[in-house]
C-alpha cells in the first residue's frame, strides 16, 4: 500500500490548525492510514488501496477537518462552467478522456509537490500502473483551447517531453525518456499513439506516457488542466474526481469541461451519490446500538452528508471522491469508524459446537509421534522444489508435476510429487552431523489427475530415512513392522523395479490390494548424485490410503 | 587323627589378592602395603575388613611414638651439623679471627650460615674443643678427638631417624636441640591367619575373574557372585545421542491447532492447487485486482484451468462483481470473465479455503480455522518466502457482530501470553469493517498480527449464505512463531540442516515460562 509523504506545514495551513505529532499519531489510523513516523518536517504514513483520495495533504487535510470537528458534513465545491472545450478522438486502444480545470489556485513548491504524489500513487494503484487509467495536469495558461484527445504516428510528431531540453519524436520518447522506458510497452505495439494537443497543435501530452514540459505546472500556476485518458471509463471518471477535488482543495473553483467527439458529456460529475441506509445494519454487524441522529453525526464527521429520515433510516450523500462506498456496508464501517474502533466493546462468542481437528492432521499427529518414538528427527520441507531434485537426482524418469509459470527461483518451479528426495537433500546437507541419521516427514504431495474439478489430487505421506555408516532394509523393515504393529494393519511386500533404489532391494507396501507405498534401499547412483558416501534406507507411505484402511470397518 | 576335609578355594579379587600376597611375604605394616600400592592407607582399608572377614587376617592397631626430623635436621643431615662444619674450616684456616670465619667458609665452599657458625662456635665451646683469645679462634686438640666420635654418633642418629629407627642414646640430645620432633600415630598391622597360610600353601587362594560387561550368561552362572566388577570411570565423555525430535515449527502449529480446537473451532482444509475463482473471484476480488497479477501470485504452466460444475455459483459471483446482484452493492462495474475465474494458481491466501467452506456449509452457526500453506512469488531471503502458513478461521451464524470478532481477539491473546492487543481500522478486500489488531513485541514495538473483519455481503450473496453473518480473521502465524522460536530468519523454519535441528530446543517450554 502506498506510503504517503506530507509536509506537516502544508497539512496544518490547509485544516486551519496546528496539529502535534500526537494528535497526528491518534487521527491517522481512524483513516485506516497507518502512520509510519516524521522526518524533519514531514509525516509518513500508509494509505489504504481503497481510500485514493487520501493519497495527498488535500484530501487527509479534508477528512481531519471532520475528525476534528472544523468542518462536517460533505466539503462544498462551487462549479462552473468554463470555456474549456474538448475533443475526443483518441486511439480505440486507449478511447476514453475526461478533463476538469481548477481556478484560482495559490501554489507553492510543497502544494506542486502534492499534486505530484497524488498522480504518482494513484497511478501506480487504482490506474494499475497507467494501464487502465493514466492522468496529466498542465498550467492552462500556457495552452489554446479547446483541447484535442487525437492519435499520431510515433515519427509525425515531435514534442519536448518532461524534464527535457530538446524536442523528440513520439518514438524517441519512447526509447530515450525515462518514463518512456518505463511504459512505452502499454502503447509501442500500436501504429498510432495518444496525444493530447491544444487549438494550435501544440502538445500537452502523449498519454499514458509523458507530458510536455512547456505546460507543466509550476509555483506560479494560477489554474490547471486536468486530463484523465482510460481504458475504462469508469474508472477513468472516479480518477477525475479525486484528482479535480484534491486539487480544489488549493483554489476556488472547479470548471466543467464540454466533451464533443467519440465520448459526450460535461466532466467532472461530481454529483453525490445518494443512498438510504438502513441504520439496523450498524448493529446486525458492528453490534453497536447508535441512534439515526448520533450515526448521522459521526458521518458528517467523516464528510458525508446524512439526515435521518425515520426512526431506522438515514438518507446520505456520498461525496464524488469516495471511491469506496460499494454498498451500504461501508457506511456501516464509517460509522464504526467515527464511533472509534475502541469504544467497541469485544464480546465473547460461545462455540456452537465442540472442536475438533481435521481428521488427517489427527491421523498425521499420531503417526508424526510414533516416528518421534523411533527416534527420528521429524524435517520440514517446501512444498515447491524443482524436477531436477524430484527426478533427475533421484534417477527417475520425469512424470507428470504441476509446474508454475512464473518462478522466482528455478529451484521452486513446481511442486513436489514426492517427499524422499527432499530427505535425501536434507542428509546430503548435514554429512558435518553425526551418524546414525535418522529422519521424517509428513507432508502434501500433489499430482496431476484430470478428473478432479482442479485437475490436482493432493496426498498426505509419511517419508523416513536412515543413513548410517552400516544400514540395511532390515532397519526399515523393522519400523515398517512396528507401525503395522502399533496401528494395526497388516500389509504385504512385493519386488519393484525402482531406478531410485538398489535393483532387488526394494518393494512395494501393499495393504488390501492397495498401494500403500514404497521402500528400499538407495542406488549408489543416487547416492553420488547427492554427494552422500553413507549407504541409505528410505520409505514413502500415503497415509490417506494407511487412514481409510484403518477406519474402513 | 581327625580326617582333613577339603578346604574349598577362596578366589579374592585381585587387590585383595595382591594384599595377600604382600603380608604372606611378611609386610604386615599397612602403610607399607599401601605404599606399594602407591595409595593411601585409607583406601585399603574396606579390602581389609573384607579379608579379615573372610578369616584370612588377623587386623591390630595401636598407637606408636613415632619421631620426625624438623626441617632443620633435614639440612644437617644432609650437610652435617654446624659444629662439624665449622671445625672443618677452622682445620683448614688454622688461627682465625671469629668475624672473618664465614667468609673463611665460603673461601672453601662449605655452606654455613651466619646462625650456623653461632651454633657451631658455641657447641664447640662448650666441649672445650676451641678457644678464643683476644677475638681469634684456635682448636684445643687435647679434647677433639671425643667429640668428633661424638658428633658422627649424632649424625648417626639422624639418618636413623629418618630411616623410622629410634636410637635411644641421643635422642633426648636431638630433642632438646630441636631437630627432633616426637609424635604419636596409629599403626595397623595385619597378620596373616593360620587358615590363610595353610590355604596359600595348598594354593586355594586364587585371583577373581574381572567382569567389564555384566552378561545374561554371567548373572545365570552366578560367576558374578566371586567376579570382580571392573570400577567405572565416570571422566570419560559419553556419545552424544539425539532424541526422536518433532519439528520445533510443526510443534508449535500442532499447539495452535490444539488451542483453536480447545476454543470450538473446527479444522478446514482446502486444495493449495487452487482456482482463481476460490482464491479470488469468490471473495469478491476484481479480476484486475493487482493481487491477482504475475507478481504476486503463482500460474501454472500445466495443468492451467480446472472446473466448475455448479452454474448458479458462477452466475451469483458475475452478478456480485458486474452490478451487485440482489445485494445492494453497486459491484465493480465491469464484465466478469468466467475464464479467468477457472484458471489454476497456487493458492496465495486461505480464504480460499473459508470460501470454500461457506460455499459447502452454508448459512448455520459454526466455528471453523484453517492452518495451511499458501505461495506467492518472493525471492527467499531472511524475511521472505515463497511458501509459508496461513492460519485463518471463520465465525458463522446470524448473530455474529464485528464485537464477536474484537472478543475473539482478545481471547486468543490472552491464551497465546501476548499481552494487551491495540485494534485499528483496517482495509482488505473481502472484509468490511475491518480491523487490524497489533501486539506490543518487546524489540520491534506494536506489531500487526491480526487481520480481521466481517466477509462483504457481496461476497456472502456470491457463495450462498442468504441469512448469516461471518466473523473472518487471520493470525500472522510465522511472525508470532519466530519471537517463541527465538529465529529471525524465516528460512530456518524450512531448513535442511540436520544439526540445528537436533539442537533447536523445544518451543513450548519456552511459551510456558
Amino acid at each position: 500500500m502506498p506510503v504517503i509523504e506530507v509536509s506537516i506545514r502544508d497539512l496544518e495551513r490547509l485544516v486551519g490548525k496546528t496539529l502535534s505529532l500526537e494528535e497526528l499519531e491518534d487521527l491517522l489510523p481512524r483513516l485506516k492510514c497507518e502512520y509510519e513516523g516524521v522526518e524533519g518536517e514531514y509525516v509518513y504514513y500508509e494509505a489504504t488501496h481503497d481510500r485514493p483520495d487520501l493519497f495527498s495533504a488535500e484530501g487527509l487535510s479534508r477528512a481531519l477537518k471532520g475528525l476534528l470537528e472544523i468542518e462536517l458534513g460533505m466539503p462544498g465545491v462551487i462549479l462552473r462552467q468554463e470555456k474549456v472545450k474538448a475533443h475526443v478522438d483518441g486511439p480505440t486502444y486507449r478511447p476514453y478522456a475526461f478533463f476538469a480545470t481548477i481556478h484560482g489556485l495559490k501554489l507553492d513548491n510543497e502544494a506542486v509537490k502534492q499534486i505530484m504524489q497524488l498522480q504518482e500513487k494513484l497511478h501506480i494503484t487504482y490506474c494499475r500502473d497507467r494501464r487502465k487509467v493514466s492522468i496529466g495536469v498542465y498550467d492552462l495558461s500556457k495552452v489554446k483551447p479547446p483541447i484535442y484527445y487525437t492519435k499520431a504516428k510515433p515519427e509525425e510528431v515531435k514534442f519536448t517531453p518532461l524534464e527535457f531540453a530538446e524536442e523528440l519524436t513520439l518514438k524517441e520518447i519512447l526509447e530515450l525518456h525515462p518514463k518512456g522506458i518505463e511504459y512505452g510497452h502499454l502503447i509501442k505495439s500500436y501504429e498510432e499513439y495518444p496525444l493530447l494537443v491544444d487549438s494550435e497543435g501544440k502538445v500537452l501530452s502523449m498519454p499514458p506516457i509523458v507530458n510536455s514540459e512547456d505546460t507543466k505546472v509550476t509555483e506560479d500556476t494560477k489554474e490547471v488542466f486536468i486530463d484523465i485518458t482510460a481504458t475504462d471509463p469508469q474508472a477513468g471518471l472516479k480518477v477525475l474526481n479525486v484528482v479535480a477535488t484534491s486539487i480544489a482543495e488549493r483554489g476556488e473553483t472547479i470548471g466543467l469541461v464540454e466533451i464533443k467527439g467519440t465520448w459526450s458529456g460535461v466532466t467532472p460529475d461530481l454529483t453525490p451519490e445518494s443512498l438510504l441506509y438502513d441504520n439496523t445494519l450498524t448493529e446486525k454487524v458492528v453490534g453497536i446500538k447508535v441512534s439515526v441522529e448520533k450515526a448521522s453525526e459521526l458521518l458528517k464527521k467523516m464528510r458525508m452528508d446524512a439526515k435521518p429520515i425515520s426512526e431506522t433510516k438515514i438518507e446520505v450523500k456520498i461525496p464524488a471522491y469516495r471511491l469506496d462506498i460499494l454498498h451500504p456496508i461501508d457506511i456501516a464501517e464509517d460509522i464504526a469508524m467515527a464511533y472509534g474502533y475502541e469504544n467497541i466493546k469485544p464480546e465473547p462468542y460461545s462455540p456452537p459446537h465442540p472442536g475438533m481437528p481435521h481428521p488427517i492432521e489427527f491421523f498425521s499427529k499420531i503417526i508424526r509421534e510414533t516416528m518421534v518414538g523411533y527416534g527420528f528427527q521429524e524435517v520440514n520441507s517446501y512444498m515447491m522444489t524443482n524436477k531436477k531434485l524430484l527426478y533427475d537426482m533421484m534417477n527417475l524418469p520425469e512424470q507428470p508435476t504441476v509446474e508454475v509459470l512464473n518462478p522466482k527461483h528455478e529451484n521452486y518451479s513446481c511442486i513436489r510429487t514426492w517427499l524422499i528426495p527432499q530427505l535425501m537433500e536434507v542428509l546430503s546437507q548435514s554429512k558435518h552431523a553425526d551418524y546414525p541419521q535418522k529422519i521424517f516427514e509428513v507432508g502434501d504431495v500433489v499430482f496431476i489427475d484430470e478428473t478432479s474439478s482442479t485437475k490436482t489430487r493432493e496426498e498426505r505421506h509419511l517419508a523416513f530415512a536412515i543413513a548410517d555408516r552400516e544400514v540395511t532394509l532390515t532397519d526399515l523393515l523393522a519400523v515398517l513392522k512396528s507401525l503395522s504393529l502399533q496401528l494395526g494393519f497388516s500389509y504385504k511386500l512385493e519386488p519393484i523395479d525402482h531406478p531410485s533404489f538398489i535393483p532387488g532391494r526394494s518393494a512395494k507396501i501393499v495393504v488390501n490390494k492397495k498401494n500403500l507405498g514404497i521402500l528400499g534401499e538407495i542406488h549408489p547412483r543416487v547416492l553420488l548424485n547427492f554427494e552422500l558416501n553413507v549407504p541409505i534406507i528410505a520409505a514413502e507411505i500415503n497415509i490417506n490410503v494407511l487412514k481409510e484402511e484403518l477406519i474402513s470397518p | 587323627m581327625p580326617k582333613e576335609y577339603e578346604q574349598a578355594t577362596v578366589v579374592l579379587p585381585p587387590k585383595q589378592k595382591k594384599i595377600v600376597d604382600l603380608i604372606i611375604k611378611g609386610y604386615t605394616d599397612i602403610d607399607k602395603i599401601a605404599e606399594q600400592f602407591k595409595t593411601s592407607r585409607e583406601s585399603l582399608m574396606r579390602d581389609l575388613e573384607e579379608l579379615r572377614e573372610k578369616e584370612l587376617l588377623t587386623i591390630t592397631r595401636e598407637t606408636v611414638e613415632i619421631f620426625e626430623l624438623t626441617s632443620e635436621a633435614e639440612r644437617y643431615l644432609e650437610l652435617g651439623l654446624p659444629e662439624q662444619r665449622v671445625l672443618k674450616v677452622l682445620e683448614k684456616s688454622g688461627e682465625i679471627v671469629v668475624k672473618d670465619l664465614a667468609k673463611a667458609a665460603s673461601k672453601y665452599s662449605i655452606p654455613l650460615t651466619d646462625k650456623e657458625v653461632k651454633i657451631g662456635l658455641s657447641v664447640l665451646a662448650k666441649a672445650k674443643a676451641v678457644k678464643i683469645e683476644k677475638g681469634k679462634i684456635s682448636l684445643v686438640q687435647e679434647n677433639l678427638s671425643k667429640l668428633v666420635d661424638e658428633l658422627s654418633k649424632m649424625q648417626e642418629a639422624l639418618k636413623q631417624i629418618k630411616e623410622g629407627k629410634a636410637p635411644e642414646q641421643v635422642l633426648s640430645t636431638l630433642i632438646r636441640r630441636k631437630l627432633v620432633k616426637k609424635k604419636s600415630r596409629r599403626k595397623i598391622y595385619a597378620y596373616p591367619t593360620p587358615n590363610l597360610k595353610k590355604l596359600y600353601k595348598t594354593g586355594k587362594i586364587k585371583e577373581a575373574p574381572v567382569i567389564t560387561t555384566l552378561t545374561p550368561e554371567i548373572l545365570a552362572s552366578g560367576a558374578w557372585r566371586t567376579a570382580y566388577f571392573k570400577p567405572f570411570d565416570l571422566s570419560v565423555e559419553p556419545p552424544t545421542i539425539y532424541p526422536g525430535k518433532k519439528h520445533p515449527y510443526l510443534e508449535f502449529l500442532d499447539y495452535i491447532r490444539e488451542l483453536l480446537v480447545s476454543m470450538g473451532f473446527e479444522e478446514m482444509k482446502g486444495p493449495h492447487v487452487e482456482m482463481e475463482l476460490w482464491n479470488f473471484d469468490a471473495l469478491f476480488q476484481a479480476q484486475d485486482h493487482p493481487a491477482r497479477e504475475i507478481h504476486d501470485t503463482y500460474f501454472l504452466k500445466y495443468p492451467n484451468e480446472g472446473r466448475v460444475e455448479d452454474e448458479s455459483l458462477m452466475n451469483r459471483i458475475a452478478r456480485v462483481h458486474e452490478d451487485g446482484w440482489k445485494t445492494g452493492s453497486k459491484g465493480w462495474g465491469y464484465k466478469w470473465d468466467p475464464r479467468r475465474a477457472l484458471r489454476l494458481i497456487l493458492r496465495t491466501q486461505t480464504t480460499a479455503v473459508s470460501a470454500r467452506t461457506l460455499y459447502a456449509r452454508g448459512d448455520g452457526e459454526y466455528m471453523c480455522f484453517s492452518l495451511g500453506r499458501v505461495f506467492r512469488p518472493e525471492t527467499l531471503d531472511p524475511k521472505h518466502s515463497m511458501e509459508f502458513y496461513q492460519l485463518e478461521g471463520i465465525i458463522v451464524g446470524e448473530k455474529v457482530t464485528f464485537r464477536h470478532l474484537l472478543g475473539f481477539f482478545e481471547e486468543i491473546a490472552k491464551r497465546l501470553g501476548l499481552g494487551k492487543i491495540m485494534l485499528k481500522p483496517g482495509y482488505f478486500p473481502f472484509t468490511e469493517p475491518s480491523v487490524e489488531g497489533f501486539i506490543k513485541h518487546p524489540k520491534l514495538g506494536w506489531i500487526e498480527v491480526f487481520p480481521g473483519g466481517m466477509f462483504r455481503p457481496e461476497m456472502l450473496a456470491g457463495l450462498g449464505i442468504k441469512k448469516s453473518n461471518v466473523a473472518a480473521w487471520g493470525i500472522g502465524i510465522d511472525r508470532i512463531a519466530m519471537t517463541v522460536l527465538g529465529i529471525d530468519d524465516i528460512r530456518l523454519l524450512f531448513t535442511r540442516d540436520l544439526d540445528f535441528l537436533r539442537k533447536w530446543r523445544k518451543p513450548i517450554v519456552k511459551m510456558w515460562r
